[in-house]
Order: C-alpha cells, then structure tokens, then sequence
C-alpha cells in the first residue's frame, strides 16, 4: 500500500516537474496546471472512444497537451510578462475556471474509467503487492523526465533553454529568443501534464475533479522540493505519496490530502525557497 | 556599419538618452567615453535593443533596427557584450561559448563538431578558458568572466561588437590583457565600440571617439583631436 | 475645501442615505437579503483589497477566513451561548489569529509562492471543517439560531442595518488606516521594498499586520454570513467562492474602497443576471461593444492591434456567440465568470474604479488639503557633536560573489563628523562595499563595528534601526509617492499611536507633525515648492536630492550617498556640494561615493581608495591624487610590462 502510494507519488512530481520546466524560464506557473491534465485525459478517452488504438492515442494526448500548454502562454503569460506584472496568477487561474467549467459540459460531471491494455494483476515483488500498471507509470514518469532533461543537457536548444533561466537578458543578446523559449517551457510542461494524465487516469478514473485533487499535491511537491531543484521532486513525490496513503489508512480518507498542505506550509516556512532550493539574492 | 541617429530613450519618466548620434565605420574601434551617469551604458542597450529608444534610428548595415527584439538585432549580426559581463553562471565555460554561436549552429544534434573551429579560435585567443572549459562560469575570477564574455561575443562572428565596460572590476594586471586583446582584434579587422571608464587607454586603442555628458554627445573626434581639447583634457585625461 | 467636502464625503452619505432607507420605501424580503448579503461582501472584499490591492499580492486564502469566521461565530453561539456582539468579536480574532500565523510563513515569500501557501491554507480549512465532526457537524451541515444583539432580538431589517453600521465602521476604519503612515507604508513596499527596508519601516512586519488585518474582516463578514443564513456547510468557502471574490475585487478596482464595494454590488447581482437569458446577452453584448469601441480607439491611436485590446473582444465575443449555443447559461456559470473576469484583468486592470477614477479627478480637479509650516531644522535634524573618534571601523571585510570577489579584506574607520570619500575605478567594490555596511548583502566574512557595536549583518532593515540610512546610486524612491509623503515615510520617532488608535482615527495630529517636520527636509535640499509633486514626476536632479532628504528623515549617525552626483548637470552638482556641506556642519557623519575628483577634494575630509575589491590608499585628497598606485589604478595602463602575476 505504501508503495503504491509511493507510485502515485511519482505523478504528482511529475506535475510539479512541468512547474519547474516553466518556472526556470518566466519565473511563472501555469495555476490553471491540474485542468490540463484532467483535459488532456478526457481528450485522450475521448480519442479511444472515437475507436483510436490505444498506442497513438498516447502522442495525440500529448500534443493536445501542448497545444493548451502554448495557449496558456499566449493568453495568460506573455502579456503579464510585458508588463513586468503577476497578472499571469489570476489569468492562469481563471484559465483553469474555464477549462474545469468546459470539461464539465462536454463530458459530465461523473467520474469515468480509464481503459488501458496493461493488466491490474497484482504481482508479488519481495512480499511487496504491485501491479503491472503501477510500474507502468514509474517507468512513464522517469522516461519522461529523463528524455527532457537529456534535451536540455546534450542539445544547444536544450542549453539555450538552460541559458535563458540563467540571465534572460544575456541569452538574448546571444540571439535566443527569450519567448519562444518560454513558449517552448510551456510547450513541454503541458505535455507534462498530458502525460501525467495519461498515466494517472487508468488508476484513479477521469472526472473533473481530478484537476483540483492533483494540484494541490504537485503544488505541495513542487514547493517542497524547490522550484528550482531539478531531480529534488522524484524524492518529494515519492515520500508525499508514500505518505498519504498512510494517513488515510490511518485517519480516514478525508485527511488524505492534509499531510500535502501542511508539508507545503511547514516548507515555506522553514526554507522558503524549498529543500532542494538555492537562495536567490536580492539587487539594486 | 552601425549609426545611431539622434536617439532618445530612459527608463519609466526620466529620459537618461536625449538625442544622441554616432557612428561606427567598418573596421574600425571607436571609443565611447564620458562620467559615470552620462548615458554610455543606456547608448549601448539601447542600440542592442535591451530598452527601446522612444525616438529616433539605429541602423545596422543600413538597416533600420529600433524597436525589433534583443534576439533579433543579434541575429542580425551586433554582438553586446554587457556591463557586468553577465556568463551564464550555472552553465559550464564551453557551453556559454557555444551559445555565443546560437544563431550559426544547428539547434538539436552535431554542434559541437560545426563550432570546432571558432571555439579554437577563442581559446587560442584565452588559454585560459581552454584550461577552464569544464568549470561552471559562475567560479571563475572576474578577469576571467571576461575573457568569458568577449570569447562568447567572438563566436557569434558578428558585424559589430559593443563592449561595455570591460575594465570594470578587474585588477590593473588583467586590465592590461584585456587592452591588449582589445588591440589584437582591433589588428584582424573587428568592427568595434568600446565603452570604458579609463580614457586614456581607450582613447590609445580607438580610431575614432565620442565624449558622452547627460545623455548627449559633448565632443567627438580622433584621439589626437580630443588630446588637444582642454576641456577633455582637464575632465578625462587628467 | 468645500469642494472636497462636498465631492468625496458627499458621494458616501449619499450612498448610505440611499442604502439605509431603501427598506423603509422597499418591502420586499428578497431586495432586503440581497442589500444585506451587499454589506456582508462589502466588509469582505474591503478586507480582501488590503492584500490583493495595497500589499499586491494574490491572497487565495480570504473564502477561507470568511468560513472559519462563520463557523466560529456559529459555534460560539450554540456551545458557549454568546451573544452577537461577543460572537462577531470572536470571529475577528479568529481572522486575526489564524491570518497572523499563516502571514508569518507565507509573506516571507512573493508571488507565486505566497498565492501557493494561501492556497493550501484554504483547501487545507475546508478539509478541517470538512473532517472534525464532533464540533462542526462535517458535510451534514451547521444550524444557528440568531443570537440576540444587547438583548433585542433582530428581524431581518434591523439585521440588516447591523450589518451597514459595520460596513460603515470598517469603511471609516480603512480610511484612517489608509491616510496614515500604514497607507504609506503599503504603497511603499510596493514600489521599492528594497528602499521600505532601508528606511527602516519593516516591509515584512507591515505586511503580516496588513495581511491580519485583512483577514480579520474576513473573519468579521464571516460572522455576519452566519447569523444572516443561519446554516453553515463547508463546502460554501471553497476556491470557488475564492475565484468569485476575486472577480469582485478586480472588476470593482484594487486599492479603492468605492472599487470594492462596486465589487460586492457585482458579485450579489451577477448570479441573478445570468439566470435570466436575455438579460445574459444584453450584458455580453454591452461589454463586446465596449471592449470593440476600446480596441477600435487604441487602435487609431497606434496603429496596432495588441493582445491587451484583442483578448477583451474575443473573450465577449464568445461570450455572445456562445450565449445562443447553450441552452442553459446556468450550467456554464462557471464558464461565464472566467471569460468575464479574462476580459477585464487583461483590458482594464485598474477596475471600473480605477478606470473611473482617472475621468473624475479630471473633472472636478479637487485640491490637496493645505499643508503645515515647516518644523523647525533643529527638531528634525538635531545637531550632532563628533568626538573625532571612529564612529564606524571595517574590519577586515569580505563580500564575494562565485568567484568574483568584490570586496576582499577592507579594512577602514570613518571618523565621527567627517566626510569619508570612497573612490576607485568602476566596479572596485565600492558599492558593494556599501550594500553589505546598509546590511542589503551579508558579508562572506569579516565585521562591522558602529560606535564599538556590531552591526546586524544582511538586513536593511536592521541596520537602519541602528542609524545608518543611505542612499542608492539606481534611485530608489517611492515613485508613486508624493515628495512630501516619501520623507514622511523614512521620519523616525514621529509615529507612536498604536494601530487600533490609528483605526479610530486618533494619528491625525501626529500627521500634521510628520508633515511639518518632512516640510523641514525639503526646505534643506530645495525641494519645497514640490512637496506635493509625485516622485516619479520630479526631474533627475531633484530625485537625487529627495533621496537624501529622506534618507535624513530617519535622523541617522551615519549617512551613506552612494554616488549623488551620477548624471547631475554641472549647475545641480554644485547644489549637491552644498546640501552635503550644510548636512555635515550639523555633525553628520558621511561615507561618500564619488566619482568627480573635484566634489570629493572640495568635500571629504578623508578619502579610501578602492581597486579590485582592495583599499590600495588612504588619506586627505591632495596625499591621494599623488600616491602612484591610485594614479595607476585610474589611468589603467601605467608602463607595458610582463603581466608578472597575472591571476585574479
């Protein structure tokens, strides 16, 4: 059971994965962030039920990913940006309003299953019960987070991405735009977020309250961990999920989420800038 | 090669930039000095496009350039080697070189290899960061972050480069060497405006200069003409 | 006068006669819940605008502290018999209380961050008051009988005009907290907290009371909510509820009492106006028109078509294609709201208030209220007797940054009641070297002695309450501050009257003080005649100037100008020379900046030469300008020998 959690905890790092994507170049998050993984993943189902094999549904869940990351840029981000404003805090927000209310209509309000081809058998692993699912998202989230981290680290787009995090002003003056690489975080943070969906949904059904559920933990994840801390969310992640599902085993369901919160309160507190974080220096 | 044509420009209500013009002929150094809240730095951004001039042309290669983005006049060929130097701390001294080659390489696979021969350029030029190409840019000394910036400015293989104040910070020894590098690509033919607090040794490398004071060109001509003007004289080379 | 009084006061009591009388004309139960749920939202968003408007920070957390005060005025009624005086107070320092602590993690954090704690703390109150079913009742929901107020029992009239005699008392309450050093003190923060902290006015303490504050009215509107449904359920203070309050305060206009009450007004009708299809399509039609007229005006202005005047157009537009799609606008409530509130946080970021604001001002052009006399100098100012010993000694400082170390094993004393000049080439340290004394960097190493004590190391904020106050060389004023209000901001000992005095009002001769001796500094540095000029606005030179005066204001044992003279004209540099002359013959000790030889040989007394982060000369001017390293340092190149040791 903790190790499912523990499984389950490796999503929501994921999220908090494609906080940081967009935090390292705009110093801004998509709040908005958990409806585009509950949209992503009601996109993905409806793609299988237009009869679309389950291996090219994924791609196409992802791109559906993207293509929101990018309007989220271009509609809440970009303008605040200009402006030199937090404006892209309640515009993410009220994106997300818009997204939960349209998901609401076109698809219900109740919960749906998720259908996937890999079997929920549990399996005996060294007197641990896991199932072949439960691994599968292990191994989706790190792949994913290890292919984006290999961009940025081997190709030059990946380094000017680096670059731009480092000092904006200084990787424009290289010739790289500092929008589109903006435009290109958010890209690939609502791919992210597509993916965790994907992966999320054959476990826990699709419904629109999936999105506010699974924020607030990545939310948690991210602030812990630091939004700057690269590999720092696996860890967190996985010790957040680990321990929810022993308060709920413990306290009853309706707790599960608390430990989340108050880790994310008791971390701002006591190192604002998260466990893994670096101190940033104020200027002149 | 660049000209700047009477530009105006500030930050939020108070105008620092009130109409200044210069030139920059190709080939050649030209020196841009003046007190330290003259507007040499606010030139320079505003020719890179990092502040936007509320008036007036900058014209690069004959081409009107005011107004486009920071990214794009560096496309363009002009390479700005900013006040403070600004490396990319985290980033290791071969990776902010091969950035300063963004526009010429390919974005994703083999542009290592197709930077080759500039990097070697570069670190023929600063042995120094041969030594150092592994170590992140952030740990290196002050005199080396510089050699780091000009080097990253180099691989652009630009049509002008700005230097701002690349004196700044260092010790006298290492002022030295960068005068003296200054000098050599001043021998191959770069096209250069160079802004620096100490005048005397600017004005020594440079073809040509102009005298900035509150935000407006106060003097200019060769270095022998300005030598002879008693009041730069007496302000700047006392 | 009479024109203030009758435009600004005016407008309220006209808007209270209108509120309060309305029942007596009106009888209707339903237009009486909606006024009265208009009150309650108005305590609520009033509350809300302190944090999302004064302090600039999106606060998540306000639904929150309205829920936990409703649940803790209900509970004090039905467990402990309260009446409903003692049960609104109970609900206030709930907010109080649960808001302090909460603002005491949170505010140390900006931005997203803080968005994020006041996040959690409100999904995590719903979840408590959600799951602790022995006190709350949990989902099932909490009933309340209306408790009696000093023994009479309310109907819902008189309920009613309870709640407007606090939305009145809150209204006031507000204005005298925004007229006084606090309303200061919160633009401030905004505009530079860099300069709030120097100035020795704690940007992280006013925050916190300003954020506790806040939601202690949340806290009271919570109470009011609860005796007004006299049923709780937890799932009526959720992010929702957040999104809905925040549209009020946007929509009506931040930093605006008149803005949030708009909002309110907003916020009560809105769902009713949806309910009604025709009336939906009207409204989304007016506000297409408006938002079309708008982009068609900017865009003969500059012959562009920007996202900010797009977006609006497209969002309305949706709005009224998608009206005839849908069936049920009910259902898309949710939908509506968004693009609503998309369309005016991108085209009209200052709210209907604020956009409104701008057009009255023009029209009516009401004068600012007459100042004081000036105080005189010698209470403002007073003088100082030096001792000629070190007031401040350095004692082998080092500050560095990666590898780069800017200042490096500096060691120096300043001299009581001299001018201290710190010169050197660009970028020797010497900035920096005033950053870590001004306590903006903590040194890497090495220490900091003022009057044989040390100095509190890496905070501003700090080290101005020891009576260090400086300047800086990148102005930072408080741009949206008048001169006059920027050195009342930084006076030191003016304020003393604790903050619920100053709610009722009782700081108003403390600001006629403030004001007389802020006069006493401007007359100082010439600025007298623009007290009222708002510091953006003020030309260079006079910035520089009010700079200093204010840093004056805080009556400090050492003043630091970190290059006055940068960017001066020649006729303002010697205006400089004076001030600083006529400041250090009161006593003032002064660490000076400087890069014109000629201000430093006419003014310091002693002069410390700097080069790459090391003192390389000490002395009088004139020993200065001869001594061959610093001639070396500033001209650069001295002779083209071998670079013997050639690292940094």
């Amino acid at each position: 059971m903790v190790v499912s959690g523990a499984l389950m905890g490796l999503v929501y790092a994921l999220i908090a994965y494609g906080f940081q994507l967009t935090f390292a170049t705009s110093k801004s998050i998509n709040f908005g962030q958990g409806e585009l993984v509950m949209l992503s993943a009601f996109f993905s189902l409806s793609l299988l039920d237009w009869g679309v094999p389950y291996w090219l549904m994924v791609p196409g869940g992802l791109l559906f990913g993207v293509a929101l990351g990018l309007v989220v840029e271009r509609a809440c981000v970009r303008l605040s940006l200009e402006q030199k404003n937090e404006g892209w805090i309640l515009l993410s927000i009220i994106f997300g309003l818009l997204g939960f209310s349209v998901a609401e209509n076109i698809w219900g309000r109740d919960d749906r299953p998720f259908p996937t081809p890999i079997s929920t058998e549990p399996m005996q692993f060294f007197g641990v019960r896991i199932t072949p699912l439960e691994i599968s998202v292990a191994i989706g989230v790190l792949a994913v987070m290890g292919l984006i981290e290999l961009f940025k680290r081997k190709t030059l787009l990946g380094k000017a991405f680096e670059a731009v995090s480092a000092d904006r002003d200084a990787a424009e003056l290289m010739g790289i735009s500092a929008t589109h690489t903006i435009m290109l975080s958010y890209g690939l943070s609502g791919m992210v977020a597509a993916m965790a969906g994907i992966l999320i949904s054959p476990i826990t059904t699709v419904g629109p309250t999936m999105a506010s559920a699974l924020i607030l933990k990545a939310f948690a994840v991210a602030v812990v961990a630091g939004l700057d801390s690269g590999f720092g969310v696996v860890l967190v992640g996985i010790f957040l999920g680990a321990l929810e599902s022993l308060t709920s085993f413990y306290l009853g369901s309706g707790w599960r989420e608390a430990p989340g919160l108050i880790l994310l309160i008791l971390a701002l507190a006591v190192r604002p800038n998260g466990v893994f974080g670096k101190a940033s220096i104020r200027k002149v | 090669m660049l000209i700047v044509d009477d530009i105006h420009a500030g930050y939020g209500s108070s105008e620092v930039l009130q109409g200044t013009s210069l030139e920059v002929q190709q080939g050649k150094v030209v020196a841009l000095i003046g007190a330290n809240g003259a507007g040499k730095t606010t030139t320079m951004r505003a020719i890179s496009g990092m502040l936007t001039p509320t008036h007036g042309r900058v014209l690069l290669n004959g081409k009107p350039v005011q107004g486009y983005a920071t990214s794009r006049i560096a496309r363009l060929g002009l390479a700005h080697s900013p006040e403070g130097r600004k490396v990319f701390g985290p980033l290791s001294v071969e990776d902010n070189l091969l950035l300063g080659a963004f526009n010429h390489l390919p974005m994703f696979f083999g542009f290592r290899s197709m930077a080759a021969t500039e990097l070697e350029k570069v670190y023929e030029l600063f042995p120094r960061l041969r030594e150092r190409r592994e170590q992140s840019a952030g740990t290196l000394s002050g005199g080396e972050q510089q050699m780091l910036a000009i080097g990253r400015a180099l691989m652009a293989k630009p049509k002008v480069i700005l230097l701002d104040e690349p004196s700044m910070g260092l010790a006298p020894v290492i002022v030295q060497e960068v005068f003296r590098i200054i000098r050599r690509l001043k021998e191959a033919g770069t096209t250069l405006l160079l802004v620096e607090q100490f005048a005397k040794s600017a004005l020594e490398v440079a073809d040509y200069a102009y005298v900035m004071e509150h935000g407006r060109i106060a003097v200019a001509g060769t270095p022998a003409e300005l030598h002879k003007d008693e009041r730069v004289l007496a302000a700047y080379l006392g | 006068m009479l024109k203030r009084l009758l435009f600004i006061r005016g407008a309220e009591l006209l808007a209270l006669a209108i509120l309060a009388t309305i029942p007596l004309t009106v009888d209707n139960s339903y237009a009486l819940g909606l006024l009265t749920l208009l009150a309650i939202y108005g305590i609520l968003l009033i509350g809300l605008d302190v944090t999302v408007g004064y302090l600039g920070q999106i606060n998540l957390a306000h639904a929150a502290f309205l829920g936990l005060g409703a649940y803790a005025a209900g509970l004090s009624v039905s467990l402990l018999g309260f009446g409903m005086l003692a049960a609104l107070a109970v609900s206030m320092i709930i907010g109080l209380i649960l808001g302090g602590l909460l603002a005491f993690p949170a505010l140390r954090l900006e931005g997203p961050q803080f968005a994020l704690a006041t996040l959690s703390f409100s999904a995590l109150s719903v979840i408590v008051l959600n799951e602790w079913e022995s006190l709350t009742q949990g989902a099932q929901g909490l009933s309340i009988d209306r408790p009696h107020f000093l023994g009479m029992s309310l109907d819902a009239q008189g309920f009613y005009w309870l709640c407007l005699l606090m939305l009145i008392l809150v209204w006031i309450a507000m204005r005298n907290l925004l007229s006084s050093q606090w309303g200061r003190a919160f633009e401030a923060l905004r505009d530079s907290p860099i300069a709030t902290d120097a100035m020795g006015v704690g940007t992280y303490r006013h925050k916190v009371a300003g954020f506790a504050f806040g939601s202690s009215l949340g806290g009271l509107a919570g109470g009011l909510y609860a005796f007004n449904f006299q049923y709780l359920q937890p799932q009526g203070f959720t992010y929702d509820l957040m999104v809905i309050l925040l549209l009020g305060v946007v929509l009506g206009g931040r930093k605006s009492l008149w803005g949030a009450f708009f909002g309110a007004t907003l916020i009560v009708l809105l769902p009713n106006l949806l309910s009604n299809w025709m009336l939906f399509e009207i409204i989304s039609a007016l506000g297409f028109a408006a938002a079309l007229a708008a982009a068609i005006v900017g865009w003969k202005k500059n012959s562009k078509v920007t996202f900010q005047a797009a977006a609006p157009v497209i969002a309305m537009g949706i709005l009224v294609v998608g009206g005839f799609m849908v069936e049920n606008t009910e259902s898309w409530r949710k939908a509506i709201f968004a693009l609503m509130l998309f369309a005016v946080v991108v085209g009209l970021p200052d709210g209907i208030m604020g956009f409104a604001a701008r057009y009255l001002t023009r029209l009516f052009n009401i004068d600012p209220p007459a100042l004081p006399k000036a105080s005189a100098l010698d209470a403002v100012l007073p003088l100082q007797f030096p001792n000629e010993k070190p007031l401040l000694i350095l004692k082998n400082l080092k500050r560095y940054f990666g590898g780069v170390k800017a200042v490096d094993d500096l060691s120096m004393s300043v001299l009581s009641g001299q001018i201290h000049g710190l010169i050197g080439p660009n970028g020797s340290g010497k900035s920096t070297a005033v950053n870590v004394i001004s306590g903006l960097y903590a040194p890497t190493s090495g220490d900091i002695l003022l009057q044989g004590k040390s100095l509190p190391q890496g905070s501003l904020f700090k080290v101005a309450r020891t009576g260090v106050a400086r300047t800086f060389q990148n102005l930072q004023l408080f741009a949206e501050l008048s001169a006059l209000e920027n050195v009342m901001l930084a006076l030191k000992g003016v304020y003393r009257t604790p903050l619920p005095l100053v709610l009722l009002g009782f700081a108003r001769a403390e600001e006629k003080r403030a004001q007389a001796n802020a006069l006493a500094l401007l007359e100082l540095v010439g600025l007298q005649d623009q007290a009222r000029v708002h510091a953006k606005d003020l030309t260079y030179g006079s910035q520089r100037f009010l700079e200093i005066a204010r840093a004056l204001a805080r009556k400090p044992k050492l003043l630091i100008l970190d290059e006055p003279a940068a960017g001066l004209a020649h006729p303002d540099v010697n205006h400089l020379v004076q001030i600083i002359n006529r400041v250090n013959q009161r006593g003032m000790t002064i660490i000076l900046i400087e890069h014109h030889m000629d201000v430093v040989s006419s003014l310091c007394h002693r002069v410390t030469v700097l080069d790459g982060g090391h003192k390389i000369a000490e002395g009088t001017a004139e020993e200065i300008k001869r001594d061959p390293l610093v001639i070396k340092a500033y001209l650069g190149i001295a002779d083209d020998s071998p670079a013997s040791a050639a690292t940094a």
